[in-house]
């Protein structure tokens, strides 16, 4: 086993560890912090898969971003009823059960099938092709991205700003 | 780039840009929320004509959009479509207390999402237009912030729309991961070969749920009844029109073509039991719905069961038939969202039945538009629905899928029922409730367009056939 | 133990995807919720990565995992506002409590 395996296997049991806890514990605050855990795992995945830019961006947005954003939901959220939220759960043998079984067979097939693997070789860093591709081939899914968060940051403001003072 | 291909992405310029020029509007004078609806009405009237006259060539650009042709036909509706939910949201937004400049952005926003889901060549356009068209609708579905009911549509969408974005996401990476690429063509081409891959199949099959999310068919369906309910109801006409009318777009066009290629028999069962249970269980509760909101959000998932009769049969004419009810069934239910707009009262008042009883002595012409389109919906001919629903099902039987057909009449003469009390409510019985209408101009308008399509479709079903067979060629 | 190969990585995959799932089927919290969608794009995203590697299709499934992340940025800050929202006029998040629509 080379250190490459031990690191990938470390990093995968961070991942699905944290991630397990992350539908099963009962309180949210745990939740959100188990989060954090998961987030860190996949992007030490990313970095074992040497995609270094999305790793990075990954912490940037996923860690430093949308997790904080939960936090902060959980947190306000918290504040107003001043009661300590807990998440009730329902039907959970009937969810596993189901859910077991759609796991397993896409497990069997991912098992069974005989990928055509021909690993590319590793660059020392993918920004500079990463780049090129977003203002090349995927110029217009680049352009159009821009729209979007622009669209949901006017619809984010639009409904949690303050009631307008009516004239 | 030459000049034709910059005719043919025009309308994306002319709509991106608006919505900018919008939100700067918006922010720098307080006359946007008096000046954008007439923007955008003009805005959507030049995108689809131009649409129109650009339905007969076709090209793409950098692979990633189709121009021209069936993504042409399709921005026509959906550009029509939007015109008539702008015009009805005019009056009905200020009686809401949601009379903000963004509403109008967002809704055009939305629109720019389904036209890139309706060009889609590749997997990454169809995944970024659907995100595009969802989040605006997440948001407009709980436009009026102070409503509690307007609050709970949204964020039982958002969860549910969410969750079926996660499959969608899911499914692509399947695909990817097995044919090596994400262009649809591609894909297209080597069907037969990708077909022998269990994981390809899995990666198409989880698609397809995700999308069957978006279309509103049964297992999926348990968001429809409140988010229609709940949310605005012009909004709630854009989404189960020209919403409905997108996804069934990439549904279509990602489809089509692979079924053509021999491989229907690997989601015929799929498509057909949506079908059957979509068609059989909403109209049959859509029976006991007295909100009219309600009633109108089973018959969508009603339509919709309908519509993927001719997915399971997946021949040209079922194809075509399935264009044919997409473009009559926006118009049949953009003007019964319309008359809704009208009636409705602050604080969903005003959206039963009850509310309706004796309409025809109030507002006669109201009310003969009113069934005009409750006429339509039912599919009784010569109005639009009636010939949408002939071409699915004549797809159908010549498909040798004769059950499905008999289940889709079966479903067709229920729903008949529910369809006709609002006629009976409105005519035979005395009202129940004393209230004025206030009519507008900008709402009659819009019912007036959608009643003029609709006959236009029923009388003369052989002009938008002729479009429809030439674009699909 | 066998090489870590591409079938590792989607092992792992397939397993964040189902916790995911298993995490939106169980849960009534909006909040809770999100973080099982989130769990289930992230699974989708090892895909996108692994496949481009290992299947030397270049670097279009990294791309997409980019995209994939911008947009789940944008879906939490509306989900956010919402939950705000909602926390404004109902004063619980619980999704199964939330039940004002009713035939």
């Amino acid at each position: 086993m080379s250190l490459y395996d031990v690191i990938f296997y470390l990093f995968a049991l961070v991942t699905l560890v944290s991630a397990f806890m992350v539908v099963t514990t009962k309180n949210i605050v745990h939740a959100a912090f188990y989060l954090l855990f998961t987030f860190f795992g996949v992007a030490g995945i990313y970095a074992l898969l040497g995609a270094d830019f999305i790793a990075v961006v990954q912490l940037m947005v996923y860690v430093g971003g949308i997790l904080v954003l939960i936090l902060f939901g959980v947190m306000l959220t918290n504040k107003i009823t001043n009661v300590q939220i807990r998440s009730g759960s329902t039907n959970l043998v009937a969810a596993a059960v189901v859910i077991g079984i759609f796991a397993g067979a896409l497990l069997t097939m991912m098992l069974n099938t005989r990928w055509l693997v021909n690993p590319g070789k590793t660059l020392i860093t993918t920004i500079p092709q990463i780049g090129s591709l977003l203002v090349k081939q995927y110029v217009l899914i680049f352009e159009l991205l821009g729209i979007l968060l622009l669209i949901a940051l006017v619809g984010a403001a639009s409904i949690a700003r303050k009631e307008e003072r009516e004239k | 780039m030459n000049q034709s291909t910059f005719l043919q992405i025009l309308p994306f310029i002319i709509l991106s840009a608006g919505i900018v020029v919008a939100i700067l509007v918006e922010i720098f004078t307080t006359k946007g929320k008096a000046l954008l609806p007439a923007f955008f009405s003009v805005l959507f009237l030049a995108n689809s004509l131009l649409s129109l006259a650009q339905i007969n060539v076709s090209s793409n650009l950098y692979q990633m959009l189709a121009l021209g042709g069936k993504a042409a036909f399709f921005n026509f509706i959906f550009s029509i479509g939007a015109l008539i939910a702008v015009m009805s949201s005019v009056n009905y937004v200020k009686k809401y207390g949601a009379n903000f400049g963004e509403y109008y952005i967002l809704l055009a926003s939305s629109v720019l999402g389904m036209m890139l889901m309706a060009g889609a060549l590749d997997l990454f356009v169809v995944f970024l237009g659907l995100e595009v068209m969802s989040i605006n609708f997440y948001i407009l579905a709980g436009i009026n912030r102070k409503k509690k009911t307007a609050n709970e549509a949204s964020l039982k969408y958002f969860l549910l729309g969410a969750f079926a974005t996660g499959f969608v996401v899911y499914g692509i990476g399947l695909i990817y991961g097995s044919a090596g690429n994400t262009n649809l063509n591609f894909i297209i081409n080597n069907f037969t070969r990708l077909l022998k891959m269990p994981l390809f199949v899995i990666g198409l099959g989880l698609f397809f749920v995700g999308f069957s999310f978006k279309i509103a068919a049964f297992p999926f369906h348990m968001w429809v009844p409140d988010v229609y309910q709940g949310a605005a109801t012009s909004v709630t006409g854009l989404m189960s029109t020209i919403g409905k009318a997108a996804a069934f777009s990439v549904l279509i066009f990602a489809i089509s073509p692979v079924t053509f290629n021999g491989a229907e028999h690997i989601f015929r069962p799929y498509f057909a039991t949506l079908a059957i249970l979509s068609t059989l269980y909403a109209s049959i509760v859509a029976i006991a719905q007295t909100n009219l909101k309600r009633m109108l959000a089973y018959s969508s998932i009603v339509h919709a069961g309908y519509m993927s009769i001719g997915l399971a049969a997946g021949n040209v004419y079922s194809v075509a038939g399935i264009i044919f009810y997409l473009a009559a069934y926006t118009f049949m239910n953009l003007g019964a969202f319309g008359v809704i707009a009208i009636v409705e009262d602050e604080n969903d008042g005003k959206t039963d039945l009850k509310a309706f009883a004796g309409l025809h002595k109030k507002n006669p012409m109201l009310a003969g538009f009113m069934a005009l389109f409750m006429f339509a919906l039912a599919g009784i001919p010569p109005l639009a629905g009636f010939f949408g629903k002939y071409y699915v099902f004549v797809g159908a039987i010549k498909q040798n899928l004769l059950y499905l057909a008999l289940v889709g009449i079966t479903a067709s003469l229920i729903s008949v029922y529910f369809y006709l009390r609002v006629v009976v409510y409105m005519y035979f019985k005395d009202e129940e409730e004393d209230f004025e209408i206030k009519t507008d101009y900008p709402g009659m308008f819009a019912v007036l367009v959608s009643g003029i399509f609709v006959l236009i479709f029923g009388v003369f079903p052989s002009i938008l056939m002729k479009l429809i067979t030439s674009v699909l060629r | 133990m066998i090489h870590v190969s591409l079938t590792h990585y989607l092992v792992v995959s397939a397993f964040l995807f189902s916790f995911g799932l298993y995490g939106v089927v169980t849960r009534k919290n909006a909040v809770m919720v999100l973080m099982g969608i989130e769990l289930i794009l992230n699974s989708a995203n090892i895909n996108f990565v692994a496949f481009s590697k290992f299947g030397n299709y270049g670097l279009n499934g990294q791309i997409m995992a980019l995209f994939v992340i911008i947009l789940a940025a944008a879906e939490a800050a509306i989900a956010l506002a919402i939950v705000l929202n909602i926390y404004k006029t109902f004063a619980h998040v619980d999704v199964d409590k939330i039940n004002n629509l009713k035939e």
